[in-house]
């Protein structure tokens, strides 16, 4: 038995189990399904497991390891050296697709939504396994196998954190596969309102998964590429930020759905919205249609994708039609109420989503309109987003101060102190000489930070039970802190960012930004798998340790940057050039406040989110009488 | 009744198509070689610009003091004169092919961001047929 052999019984046997899953769920008999399910992800972890097997056991017989596998990388590498490359990381999608699909039922607790739901994530898990098995197979043999490998892209190995990121990301993905499936066969089946109590807690998961894998993803931008920035809005990075926004939206609106039984009909256009444009990402960034940063080979995947994407679609807007013909919705909405401002920043959010992807898309429309080949620049995106960002802080604060239905008569006196925290932090922020976007963001913070202020304070009054039988409440909170805390970093870091270079000889000094930094030799290191020339640096905080990473199959050296990290600003050092006569060092040094609040943030949305998902315990405590709901 | 709402979301909307068109208009970056420009030098004053072509041999300078890269851009049939302040990439050589991002000032293109076309695949060695 080989790797090989092993991994095809298993996508194949994985294959047989979802058709026959399919077929159970299309006949309602959900329990077989179920097993089917499990089945089929058992088997696709076998097809993951030989794969591993291949890399760990240095199978260069099989191409995918002769292309991107080295005998000398660390074991972390070689772990994650599955999913460095296309085909593996399509393998790893779709386990986690097998697993979504057999986790699937824990989360629709309506039995009779069960089979529908299961028969669309068997056909999802079915395209999947298609591509894996016809299109992008890993276990493809070579006639001649080498003896050894390149390695993965030495910019993945470079750093832990692209171990992770991948996993993060397509976990998020799979996770938006059950809302949408659920919501659908809801639809399908004429009932507007039996799928909403079924989507928020697998949205939640996507969503927290989703926002690290993007946190995740700027982390390492900002600590392996050596630019010293962390977001870029190249088209990879859209092609997750747009999924993600319309979740945001989709969580929001749900609200407003489950409550007042109000705008379903938005509510599954953006679940719908969020589930496809995972699978548009995958055809933006695999097809080569869109210049990128991010050097993906071409092949037939895109192409494949966009069809799926386009059948994921017309099946959305079919379910969509068939769902919505009957809804006859009630009721009047008003404005300053918390449906109101949820349905307006679902809006807003809504909008985002959709000025990038045009920005995103607009260099294929150009390509299409017979226009030049142009690119999108940065700047496009950061003016169109910029103020809709700013009234979702705006809304963010207000809406958890609201009732259902309208404003209570204490909304003056709390409006009277957000704005005066919007004032003071604004005022405060200009008087102190900052630029007018990081004040008026300090002035939003302040806002935020009196509205979370006032939704808690009920709850502290109460104790701590109060904190424990609230969840969605506490969570929501904390993850508001978060977006609050990330938009004044990110505002701060782009407006007040120093960036320079300078060349230098060895001991002699540069005082920049209030630092003294004296280069001193820059070391030649053998690791093995890669060579490293690295260059101690004095400052007056100790040592820094830029360095060039030089590997055997990259023509480029990968410059690793070192960060001296504060929670008032990162002094961030990159290694540029060095002279091979040893007579000067290139320098460039990159100065921005409050990076490190960028990833404060997002931890604290992703502990939120968990919070947010506390479950039934606290309802039972609540049912037992123990404690009074806040 | 209907017409506030009505007239608030046209209001956000048109902002919003404004800022998409406006903000499209002025950040889109031509892909351009050194004839295609001169052709029409007019068409893309004070504008970013991808310039791409190949590095022609002996016209390059670089002072690491001051950090100042010279070089001259051909596509065979024009070339343009290239200026950049930074460290050039490490593959940066004479009879490269690289992309340059930046604006026309005058009769030199002042490069902000400098890239060398090359190819990250890596192909196995193709192992003789027995």
């Amino acid at each position: 038995m080989s790797p090989a052999f092993l991994g095809q019984a298993a996508v194949g046997l994985a294959m047989a189990f979802s058709l026959s899953g399919l077929l159970l769920a299309l006949r309602g008999h959900s329990q077989s399904a179920r097993r089917s399910a499990r089945l089929a992800c058992l088997a696709a972890l076998t097809a993951f497991g030989s794969l591993e097997w291949a890399l760990f056991s240095d199978d260069f017989s099989l191409a995918y390891v002769a292309e991107h596998h080295s005998s000398q990388s660390p074991n972390w590498v070689k772990f994650a050296t599955l999913w460095a490359a296309l085909e593996g990381s399509i393998l790893l999608w779709t386990l986690l697709q097998t697993g979504a699909t057999a986790l699937a039922p824990r989360f629709i607790r309506e039995k009779s939504l069960l089979s529908p739901a299961l028969a669309i994530l068997f056909a999802i898990q079915i395209f999947f396994l298609a591509v894996v098995g016809l299109v992008t197979n890993p276990f493809i043999l070579l006639a001649n196998p080498p003896l050894e490998g390149p390695g993965p892209n030495p910019l993945l190995q470079n750093h832990w954190m692209m171990a992770i990121h991948p996993v993060l990301m397509y976990t998020g993905f799979v996770g938006l596969s059950i809302p949408f499936a659920v919501a659908s066969s809801a639809l399908l089946q004429h009932r507007p309102q039996d799928w909403l109590a079924n989507a928020r807690e697998p949205a939640i998961f996507a969503f927290a998964f989703l926002t690290l894998a993007i946190f995740a993803g700027g982390w390492w931008s900002y600590e392996v590429l050596g630019w010293g920035g962390y977001w870029a809005w190249d088209p990879v990075e859209n092609a997750s930020f747009i999924p993600w926004v319309l979740t945001i939206a989709f969580l929001h609106t749900l609200q407003v759905n489950q409550s007042r039984r109000l705008f379903r009909g938005l509510g599954f256009a953006l679940i719908l919205g969020a589930y496809a444009t995972t699978i548009l990402g995958t055809f933006i960034t695999r097809s080569g249609v869109i210049a990128s940063v991010h050097a993906f080979a071409e092949g037939p995947v895109g192409p494949l994708f966009l069809g799926f994407f386009l059948l994921v679609l017309v099946f959305g807007l079919w379910a969509w039609l068939q769902g919505t013909a009957q809804i006859q919705e009630r009721g009047r909405l008003n404005l300053l109420s918390r449906e109101g401002i949820l349905v307006t920043g679902s809006g807003f959010l809504l909008l985002i989503a959709l000025v990038v992807l045009f920005g995103t898309l607009f260099p294929l429309l150009a390509q299409i309109a017979g226009m030049r080949e142009v690119s999108v620049g940065a700047p496009y995106y950061n003016q169109t987003t910029a103020p809709l960002f700013a009234l979702v802080l705006l809304l963010m604060g207000l809406g958890p101060l609201l009732p259902w239905r309208k404003a209570g008569a204490d909304f003056p006196r709390r409006a009277a102190l957000l704005v005066g925290g919007f004032v003071l932090g604004s005022a405060g922020g200009l008087l102190a000489g900052l630029v007018w976007p990081v004040a008026l963001t300090l002035g939003l913070l302040l806002y935020n930070l009196v509205a979370i202020g006032l939704t808690l304070a009920p709850l502290a009054k109460q104790g701590w039970p109060a904190f424990k039988i609230n969840p969605r409440k506490v969570g929501s909170a904390v993850v508001h802190l978060g977006v609050a805390i990330s938009a004044i970093a990110i505002v701060a870091s782009q407006s007040y960012r120093l960036d320079i270079e300078r060349s230098l000889a060895p001991g002699s000094s540069w005082q920049v930004a209030g630092v003294e930094i004296t280069p001193g030799r820059a070391d030649l290191i053998d690791e093995g798998y890669r060579q490293s020339r690295v260059l101690s640096v004095q400052t007056d905080q100790g040592g820094l340790y830029p360095a060039m990473r030089y590997y055997p199959n990259m023509a480029q050296p990968v410059a690793t940057p070192a960060v001296q990290r504060g929670l008032g600003r990162d002094f961030y050092l990159v290694l540029q050039a060095v002279d091979p006569n040893g007579e000067w060092v290139t320098l460039r040094v990159v100065v921005m406040p409050l990076v490190s609040w960028i990833w404060v943030g997002g931890i604290l949305i992703g502990l939120g989110s968990a919070y947010a998902l506390v479950p039934l315990r606290s309802r039972k405590e609540l049912i037992a009488g123990e404690v009074q709901p806040g | 009744m209907k017409l506030v709402p009505v007239v608030s979301v046209a209001v956000i909307l048109s902002g919003i198509g404004y800022l998409v068109y406006g903000g499209l208009g002025q950040n889109l970056v031509y892909f351009v070689t050194p004839s295609e420009y001169l052709e029409n030098p007019a068409q893309f004053q004070d504008r970013e610009l991808r310039l791409g072509g190949l590095v022609k041999p002996e016209t390059v300078q670089y002072d690491p003091e001051s950090l100042e890269l010279e070089f001259v851009l051909t596509d065979g049939a024009s070339e343009i004169q290239v200026v950049h302040r930074g460290t050039p990439p490490e593959l940066f050589q004479e009879g490269q092919g690289v992309v340059v991002e930046g604006k026309i000032n005058g009769e030199v293109f002042a490069g902000k961001n400098l890239l060398v076309k090359h190819s990250e695949n890596y192909t196995p060695p193709q192992a003789e047929a027995p």
